[in-house]
């Protein structure tokens, strides 16, 4: 146990925070993953064997844990834009911070799956030329993510370096 | 140019003039689907010869000529197949970009910017080198199949190009019809092949394979017959298969510096001699499997964007040194980083190769990481110099990697569960695809946070000190008059103030002792290159 302060937390800095919207729209993805494999348990208890109900009972353990998280996850995400890089935080068992100088950019992408249009929200992902950069906000409102895109082209085409 | 092979032809909307490769390479390129071909027919016919073997000799004379004809046919449909493929394979060199046209119904043009050149491969397979051939393969990394090969062209052709093609990648103009000068050579180290084989020995499968040998002897003496033996045969020819692949790429190494940038050659049958421009490598480490170490050898592997991302290339390409005694593998590191931007460099790398605990310049994780990473937590440490980030790490397997500021991507800070409560975080710093990646484990989170703050900073004001992309401009100045020079002793008389031809020997790196290096080509800081939103896109 340590006192210290969350590297994460960095001073004199105000996260922004993503769409409350991507709440919903990842308890869905989750609910579609998660409710075959609870069906299956359920009707193999009853048809098979009651010893199925423990199959049952940990997806419904599992499904009701991670719906805690996910909260967690979406308040956990921030993104904030400074004068040469942009920092992505987010992750609340595994935490990460990523620094994106604007001049590293390679491109910018915005994805919008089929939950995301429903919900109204858009996702943007970073490119560097280093494969391990992984520099993505989910659960942008669309108007944000324009914003941020135009912006982030802008700024990247200012303060272009090589490789 | 007097060493082109065959006469271009000029295409008058682009003023491109469009080579063919050499006429021989269908068959250097296809010999293996043809040998195999041949196979399949010979042995088709052989069966079928078997099969009339009880009739008469006139019914085996006609059997022969089957043979033959369908020989004939074989060759004929493939010959004709690549004569085809050949008249439409052609190439060009731009002003700026190298053009490649090939196909016959899906036609194909590639252009390679050499303004975002990483990297020139001379490839030489077995059979091309009986022919004296050579292909040239240009990584510019833009992404899988970015890259271009030019195949095959004679190997004095391919040698005048790949010159050719680093000048004007340099920035320096060469007039159409005129040969570029070949950047004069000069070689720093060369490894012995029993160096190369006894570093091969020294791997990790020696010991697995004597335990192996030991267990069956073992085996032979309980069950006291001589069965077991056997089953080590599979062992044996993958060892014997291990050595000899890795014998074939790292064998007859050569480390070269020239004004254009680090050379590199290698090879036992196929041979490759490669081309880092100055500027090009992304990260460099130095690493010493726990077997080397009585030796005291290391191997040194460097990032060059683009490699990897390749369909074809290989993993020697990014090898700079395969094994050698630690002032070799100094030499290597001298060849991309002259200048380490400490006073004492050599006490740095030795304590970045030998060292332990946070003396001598590096931060270390603190005694709560040894819950985590027992082994190596004493180990693991970062120090700053002036031009990179020094990462040191492993303690079986030793390793050293160097990032300069100005390569790094993006930055990434990262906390686990168990490092929360220990209060520790990692570092990442990320480098473009390849062998070496940097990141620093398990720091005390308020040391991570630092690094993280401070490494930002630098890698900005690293990129912002940049020079131009073209690196024999940022020189230039010093350059025009000895080139002047040059130029009047050659004949060839420079039009303009622009440099026309590259450094001379004098002014290639001295790269045997960091305080010996000048200010030269590759000790000036990285290339810049300036926008490079067209690239990974693919």
């Amino acid at each position: 146990m340590t006192t210290e302060p969350s590297p994460f937390d960095l001073p004199g800095i105000t996260w922004q925070r993503v769409s409350p919207r991507l709440v919903p729209a990842r308890q869905i993805a989750v609910a579609l993953t998660l409710v075959v494999p609870l069906l299956v348990g359920v009707v193999l208890a009853v048809l098979v064997h009651p010893a199925f109900w423990v199959l049952a009972g940990v997806v419904a353990v599992l499904w009701a844990w991670i719906a805690i998280v996910v909260v967690r996850q979406v308040r956990a995400i921030g993104y904030v834009e400074r004068e040469d890089d942009l920092l992505i935080r987010k992750g609340v068992m595994f935490r990460n911070l990523v620094v994106v100088p604007y001049g590293r950019m390679q491109y910018v992408e915005e994805t919008q799956g089929p939950l995301a249009r429903i919900f109204g929200i858009k996702s943007l992902q970073l490119h560097t030329a280093a494969a391990t950069t992984d520099a993505s906000i989910d659960g942008l409102d669309p108007a944000e993510a324009a914003r941020l895109r135009d912006r982030l082209a802008s700024r990247g085409e200012a303060r272009l370096a090589g490789l | 140019m007097s060493a082109r092979s065959t006469a271009p032809e000029l295409e008058p909307e682009t003023g491109l003039a469009w080579r063919r490769m050499h006429p021989v390479t269908p068959v250097v390129r296809g010999w293996t689907v043809i040998a195999v071909l041949l196979f399949i027919v010979l042995q088709n016919s052989a069966e079928n010869l078997g099969d009339l073997g009880e009739a008469a000799d006139l019914a085996r004379g006609v059997g022969l000529l089957w043979l033959l004809g369908g020989v004939a046919v074989v060759l004929l449909v493939v010959g004709l197949y690549c004569w085809v493929a050949w008249r439409f394979t052609r190439y060009a060199i731009g002003t700026d970009a190298v053009h490649l046209r090939k196909g016959i119904v899906f036609r194909q043009q590639k252009q390679a910017r050499l303004d975002r050149l990483q990297a020139v491969d001379i490839v030489q397979p077995l059979l091309a080198r009986a022919f004296s051939l050579a292909e040239l393969k240009l990584e510019v990394a833009g992404g899988a199949g970015s890259g271009v090969a030019i195949g095959f062209l004679r190997r004095a052709e391919a040698d005048a190009l790949r010159a050719e093609l680093l000048a004007r990648a340099a920035g320096v103009d060469v007039a159409e019809g005129e040969e570029a000068p070949v950047a004069p050579e000069r070689v720093l180290y060369e490894v012995p092949f029993g160096t190369t084989f006894g570093s091969v020995l020294r791997s990790f499968v020696t010991p697995v394979l004597l335990l192996l040998v030991v267990g069956v002897v073992v085996a032979v003496v309980v069950t006291s017959s001589a069965a077991p033996i056997f089953s080590l045969l599979p062992a044996l020819f993958g060892f014997g298969g291990y050595v000899f692949q890795r014998l074939v790429s790292e064998a007859n190494f050569v480390g070269a510096v020239s004004p254009d940038g680090i050379r590199s050659r290698s090879g036992l049958l196929e041979t490759r001699s490669q081309t880092i421009p100055p500027g090009r490598v992304q990260a460099i480490r130095m690493r010493q499997p726990l077997l080397w170490r009585r030796k005291d050898w290391w191997r040194v592997d460097v990032t060059v964007a683009g490699y990897v991302l390749g369909t074809d290339t290989k993993e020697v390409s990014t090898l700079l040194l395969p094994v050698g005694p630690r002032a070799t593998a100094f030499d290597a590191l001298w060849l991309v980083l002259p200048d380490l931007g400490v006073e004492d460099p050599l006490a740095l790398l030795a304590t970045g190769l030998d060292g332990q605990g946070p003396d001598g310049g590096f931060t270390t994780s603190p005694r709560s990481a040894r819950w985590l990473d027992p082994l190596t937590w004493r180990r693991n440490g970062y120090a700053v110099t002036g031009r990179c980030l020094v990462i040191r790490r492993g303690r079986l397997t030793r390793s050293l990697t160097l990032v300069p500021h100005e390569r790094t991507q993006s930055l990434a800070l990262q906390q686990g569960p168990w490092q929360r409560r220990l209060g520790l975080a990692s570092v990442a710093l990320h480098v473009t695809l390849g062998p070496v990646q940097a990141s620093v484990h398990h720091l005390a989170s308020r040391e991570a946070a630092r690094l993280l703050d401070e490494q930002d900073a630098r890698a900005r004001s690293a990129r912002r000190a940049e020079g131009p992309e073209q690196w024999m401009r940022r020189v230039a100045p010093e350059l025009v008059e000895q080139v002047e020079e040059e130029a009047q002793v050659d004949g060839t008389a420079p039009d303009g103030s622009a440099p026309d031809t590259v450094v001379p020997e004098d002014d290639a790196p001295r790269s045997v002792m960091p305080a010996d290096v000048a200010p030269d080509v590759t000790a000036t800081p990285d290339d810049a290159a300036r926008s490079a939103d067209e690239e990974f896109r693919a």
